[in-house]
């Protein structure tokens, strides 16, 4: 299992069009993907968008990535990417 | 996979609306469409265009039919198409529901998907503040 935390750098946050991005991405891997909210440990599949969007995570929230599974380093490699480029809004 | 087809009736636009939401954050899909029924269209016009919806995203897996408000004419007229394992009608249409059934991967019954459509839609209502609350609580602290 590995854990990791992710940067949210767009001004709009984990929004519709963005959550959609991660669970497109998220999907592509085997392992268990799950966000969780630092401040108030709500956690999400990242793997559904319904599920994403309930975190309401805005710009500068504090949220971590687990990813448990097989090809969990990639998993994770990919997603920091992602959150990183700020979902290409930068 | 076969998929359940959706179609969203509504008054006005809503239903084309939702739709062109739904699309803009999943991607187009192509198990799901819209009928706006206007407000003076006659009812055998609008019952047409539904039947040719329902036959648009059939794969054979079943129907749900995504309408806006229970007793509006819409509902009243999707009705006419309700048939035991093949069209179900879920009432008081949101995004979150569209959303729902367009990013859908599992293989599940048309009743089963029915009854998950239902619950997300509830579940999306909510008052944001209660959820969004503790955030503020934590920055104070």
């Amino acid at each position: 299992m590995l854990e990791m935390p992710l940067p949210i750098v767009n001004t709009l946050g984990l929004h519709a069009r963005a959550a959609a991005q991660l669970v497109r991405l998220a999907a592509t891997f085997q392992c268990s993907l799950t966000l969780v909210r630092e401040d108030t440990g709500l956690r999400a599949n990242a793997k559904s968008i319904l599920s994403v969007l309930h975190l309401a995570a805005s710009s500068g929230t504090r949220i971590r990535l687990v990813a448990d599974g097989e090809d969990e380093a990639e998993a994770v490699a990919a997603i920091i990417d992602l959150f990183s480029r700020g979902f290409g809004e930068l | 996979m076969k998929r359940i087809g959706a179609v969203i009736v509504s008054h006005g636009q809503v239903a084309n609306e939702l739709l062109a939401a739904a699309e803009a954050v999943v991607g187009e899909v192509s198990h799901l469409t819209a009928v706006s029924i206007g407000w003076h269209d006659d009812v055998e016009l609008a019952q047409n265009e539904i039947r040719r919806a329902i036959d648009a995203v059939s794969a054979g897996n079943g129907v749900l039919l995504l309408t806006d408000m229970f007793g509006g004419t819409p509902t009243n007229i999707a009705a006419m198409f309700l048939k035991e394992n093949e069209v179900e009608i879920v009432t008081g249409v949101n995004l979150p529901m569209v959303i729902k059934v367009a990013s859908n991967n599992k293989t599940m019954t048309l009743h089963e998907l029915a009854e998950e459509v239902v619950g997300q839609g509830k579940e999306a209502i909510c008052r944001a503040g209660m959820l969004l609350a503790p955030q503020r609580v934590g920055k104070d602290a």
